[in-house]
């Protein structure tokens, strides 16, 4: 097959991928969704199907944050906003901690051990804002 | 109104077909930027007014009388 180089066609390539796109996710919402009501919430995670929601929904969201932070004013300076969500990330990955180890059947161990994760899990996406921030104020220049 | 693409193309005696192949394009994108139905993208204007060796106020600037 010849490569697409009509711009026009490419576009519309691009929406029919997108219709295609609704379609495949309106098909593992209704499947996961048979799931849940069948075998209830973990024999639904059970199905790989999951897998591939719960990846597509992370890999759309990382992509969409090259969209937004385009759309964003830039008056605020990137530094500023990475040092404010590592605090709010460092606060919440603490207070669940402690919550945790404090909950019945969860040792300290426990409580650190998702801390910890939850830290990790939050500050991937601030240090991916970050890095696109800067890019773009050093595109600005 | 005959747009000022399509005079352009048949004044330098190019079919659709032909100068949809020079620049990279289907006829089909041709015809439809000549009827005003379809945006073209700055590049695509260019390589067009390229090939039509006009500028691209001649090609697409619409002046109001």
């Amino acid at each position: 097959m010849k490569k697409i180089q009509d711009e026009r066609l490419i576009l519309v390539n691009l929406k029919n991928i997108r219709i295609t796109y609704v379609i495949q996710t309106v098909g593992i919402i209704g499947i996961l969704g048979y799931d849940l009501v069948t075998k209830g919430l973990d024999g639904m995670r059970e199905n790989p199907l999951w897998i591939v929601f719960v990846l597509s929904i992370v890999v759309s969201a990382y992509l969409s944050m090259n969209v937004s932070v385009d759309h964003e004013n830039n008056e605020k300076s990137p530094r500023k906003g990475f040092f404010l969500s590592l605090i709010i990330v460092s606060l919440v990955s603490i207070v669940i901690g402690i919550l945790t180890s404090l909950s019945e059947g969860f040792t300290f161990i426990n409580g650190v051990l998702i801390g910890s994760i939850m830290f990790v899990c939050g500050l991937i996406p601030v240090i991916y804002i970050f890095y696109l921030r800067t890019k773009r104020q050093d595109s600005d220049e | 109104m005959v747009s000022k693409m399509k005079l352009a193309r048949i004044e330098k005696g190019l079919t659709q077909e032909q100068l949809a192949r020079r620049v990279n394009a289907t006829r089909q994108t041709i015809g439809l930027i000549e009827k005003g139905e379809y945006n073209p993208s700055l590049n695509l204007c260019i390589a067009i007014a390229k090939e039509l060796s006009k500028t691209l106020d001649d090609l697409f600037w619409e002046v109001e009388l």
